[in-house]
């Protein structure tokens, strides 16, 4: 089975990002899971985020992080920072199925939320990026995403005092490197949890507190524990395996219609390394294939967490639904859409899922559970951006023009 | 050839004299004469124009070739410093494009020195200049039916990169001076007496020589910096951005441009740049590498004065005690350089853009 191939490679790529901490916890969940038939590992509290030995959190970092985080001259026309696609008000994601994109271009995919991503070993919806560090790059690098460069986006930071005082206090260096805004912005992004006072109701009756959920939502609790089987996937403290499945997607019609989209879709099959039959071919988004080249991969995406949800629509990698009660339908339905559309690989959709049978009454009960994986909204004022000022003053050109 | 030269005027300068040494060493320079004819394939020519003018062929599809190579400006920059991508400015003014296919050298810096199609690819993928992802260039081309058609008609199938960067070179290669009075043999009696200094006492003739009226060579006149580079940290950052890509010493404390170093990185090139081209002068102001001198007038009186300040300034470069008429006869033989301006349809794509891609339609069914 290609969850037992992809395990080790999984797990030795992200050791050697040395996110040890998330790794223990990863590795756990997935030796239950992997176990034939043993039962998934229970929903449990989310615990502290793992912080990595090689970017450790500082105040001063997570707050030069956050400066970072909402500064659109991190990308490539000084448009386009992380803050754009991963916005406050729409869950630190984007609204739409697909995420917007650098000016010019659209998104093939749907923005991923970046509250509890400390908590993962891999990021994007195939888990391209071993950490947080490098999402941060690639998607500040990517061309219909940031389409920023090294070179320009550094120099940046080099005409911005306030940012070389800021990289000097932080990281000791004279200039501002491209490499420590990465690791700032995910020092920020790492304090961005569902804990503390965003803790998610379900946690609370996890950690205990049984007067948190009521009659429905603990009948929809019973379901996704056992009838409706979601427990299979969205299982442990991170409520995700972290593994990639087919569940069957249906492709998003989008690209039958809009130009715009149809330009990113080939776009993708060339960036991503396609062979030539794939990219006169592919009709949808092949997914962890891309990663792995194994035909079984076709259409499989990791398994995304629950937490914060209520504020994230819309679902899944293509963003196709927008309310919960339809990916309850689409579930209830083995993986078809409500015009019978599925996976274009229906050969590596996953066994797990097949019609549910859950009844009207049954799917309110488990999109009322759903709503306890989502606490308080979490808000923040956007900081200022700190402006541009000339590196030299008039009199040292004159002097070194005298020099010459 | 800047060797040879120098090499012979010594020689010569021993043994005739130095009254004789400037007229001879101008006779070992390539004369200036008519440009040659370049065959040119009007299909992809017509193709190149349409990419010229395409402001899709940026990152963020907001400007084009032309907005810094604007046609009413010889296809020059307009500004002293060019516009550069939006988010940043730039450090240099845009060189004037007629003739380009002429040259054998590109850049100021003359840090391409292949052909136009390795020209064209700097260009549009710079960070600082059109920072363009040439693969969702190539996305963005096959989407629009005008591009499918023109890029078959033109015989190179289907859109991609590749072609785009042979298409542009072709288009670029229309942009070729015509009609100067220089070239038609009816210069003005001022523009021929100019002529005469051009090539004697004014000893512009020592580098501007050839059918270009440049020896393609780097040299270093002096022209002081523009301090709006430093100054306006919109320019300072493409400036930053360009020497610590092309991988200049120091490049954070740099307070002047490096020009002709950034091939060599031996000091004695520091702020050599790459002779201009002298055809098309009325229309490409402002005139050096950084747009410092305004007028034809200014740049004539630069020279005069021997060039400016420059510890590593030519030693071509010596005033040159031209009174105010060899002045105007010199500017006059400089305007006698400058053809019809390459304007209408002929050289400009005037016809709309499409405001938004279209569907390929019944998309899920045809091959991509």
């Amino acid at each position: 089975m290609s969850v037992n191939k992809i395990t080790p490679t999984l797990v030795a790529a992200a050791v050697a990002t040395v996110l040890a901490a998330g790794i223990a916890q990863a590795a756990n969940d997935k030796s239950a899971a992997g176990t034939a038939k043993a039962a998934p590992p229970a929903l449990a509290p989310l615990g502290e985020a793992p912080i990595p030995p090689d970017n450790k959190t500082t105040p001063e970092k997570v707050e030069l992080g956050k400066m970072l985080f909402f500064d659109p001259r991190v990308g490539g026309d000084a448009s386009t920072g992380c803050s754009t696609c991963h916005e406050p008000d729409q869950g630190w994601a984007w609204a739409e199925d697909f995420s917007r994109g650098y000016p010019g271009t659209v998104h093939w995919r749907n923005s991923q939320s970046i509250i509890n991503s400390a908590y993962f070993p891999r990021q994007f919806w195939a888990g391209s990026a071993s950490s947080n560090e490098k999402q941060a790059k690639a998607a500040a690098k990517g061309g219909v995403a940031g389409n920023g460069e090294d070179d320009i986006m550094e120099a940046r930071m080099a005409v911005i005092p306030e940012y070389r005082k800021r990289f000097k206090d932080v990281f000791g260096t004279e200039w501002p490197l491209i490499d420590d805004v990465w690791l700032a912005i995910s020092a920020f992004e790492r304090t961005m949890n569902t804990t503390g006072e965003y803790e998610v109701p379900l946690d609370k009756y996890l950690k205990g507190d049984k007067s948190v959920l009521d009659e429905q939502q603990v009948r929809g609790m019973e379901l996704f524990n056992g009838k409706a089987g979601c427990i299979n996937c969205h299982n442990g403290s991170l409520t995700t395996d972290l593994d990639y499945h087919n569940i069957g997607i249906p492709p998003n019609k989008r690209w039958e219609e809009d130009g715009l989209a149809q330009v990113t879709f080939r776009f993708e099959q060339y960036a991503k390394g396609q062979t030539e039959e794939g990219y006169r071919s592919a009709k949808s988004d092949w997914g962890f294939y891309y990663r792995s080249k194994n035909k079984w991969d076709r259409g499989k995406f990791r398994t995304a967490p629950l937490r914060y949800i209520e504020y994230t629509a819309p679902y899944m990698h293509n963003g196709v639904f927008y309310t919960l009660e339809e990916v309850v339908d689409f579930y209830n339905a083995g993986g078809f859409d409500e015009e019978g559309r599925t996976t274009l690989f229906p050969e590596n959709k996953s066994k797990l899922i097949k019609p549910l049978g859950l009844s009207d009454e049954e799917k309110e009960d488990l999109v009322a559970f759903l709503g306890t994986f989502s606490g308080p909204e979490i808000t923040m004022e956007k900081p200022k951006q700190p402006p541009y000022a000339p590196l030299f003053t008039k009199a040292e050109l004159e002097a070194a023009q005298e020099a010459k | 050839m800047v060797v040879r030269v120098t090499t012979g005027r010594a020689i010569l300068a021993a043994t005739l004299g130095l009254g004789l040494a400037a007229a001879v060493q101008a006779a070992d320079n390539p004369d200036i004469g008519p440009l040659p004819q370049l065959d040119i394939d009007k299909a992809k020519a017509e193709l190149g124009k349409r990419l010229f003018f395409d402001k899709r062929l940026s990152g963020d599809a907001a400007i084009s070739c032309a907005d810094c190579h604007v046609p009413a400006k010889g296809y020059a920059s307009e500004k002293a410093l060019s516009p550069g991508y939006p988010g940043n400015g730039h450090f240099r003014n845009a060189s004037s494009l007629v003739n380009v296919a002429h040259r054998k050298v590109w850049n100021w810096d003359g840090r391409i020195g292949t052909n136009l199609n390795d020209m064209t690819r700097e260009m549009l993928t710079e960070d600082y200049i059109m920072n363009m992802d040439m693969r969702v260039m190539q996305e963005r081309v096959k989407q629009d039916p005008v591009y499918v058609k023109m890029f078959k008609d033109a015989g190179y199938g289907e859109p991609s990169n590749g072609s785009v960067r042979k298409a542009i070179p072709e288009y670029l290669k229309t942009l070729t001076s015509k009609g100067s009075a220089f070239d038609a043999g009816k210069m003005s009696d001022s523009a021929k007496k100019g002529k005469d200094i051009f090539e004697g006492k004014a000893g512009c003739f020592q580098c501007h020589n050839g059918p270009l009226l440049s020896d393609g060579q780097p040299h270093n006149t002096g022209v002081p910096e523009n301090f709006d580079v430093f100054m306006d940290p919109m320019n300072h950052q493409a400036f930053i951005a360009f020497t610590m890509f092309q991988g200049i010493p120091n490049y954070m404390n740099l307070k002047r441009d490096p020009g002709y170093y950034n091939i060599t990185l031996m000091n004695e090139d520091m702020g050599k740049f790459i002779t201009p081209s002298l055809r098309e002068l009325k229309y490409s102001s402002p005139y050096m590498h950084n747009g410092m001198i305004a007028t034809l007038a200014d740049v004539v009186e630069f020279y005069n004065n021997g060039g400016g300040k420059d510890s590593n300034k030519s030693d071509k470069l010596k005033p040159l005690g031209l009174n105010d008429q060899e002045k105007k006869d010199l500017i006059a033989f400089l305007e006698a350089l400058s053809g019809d301006e390459l304007s209408g349809s002929e050289y400009v794509w005037d016809q709309p853009f499409p405001a938004k891609y279209e569907a390929i339609e019944n998309w899920t069914q045809v091959r991509n």
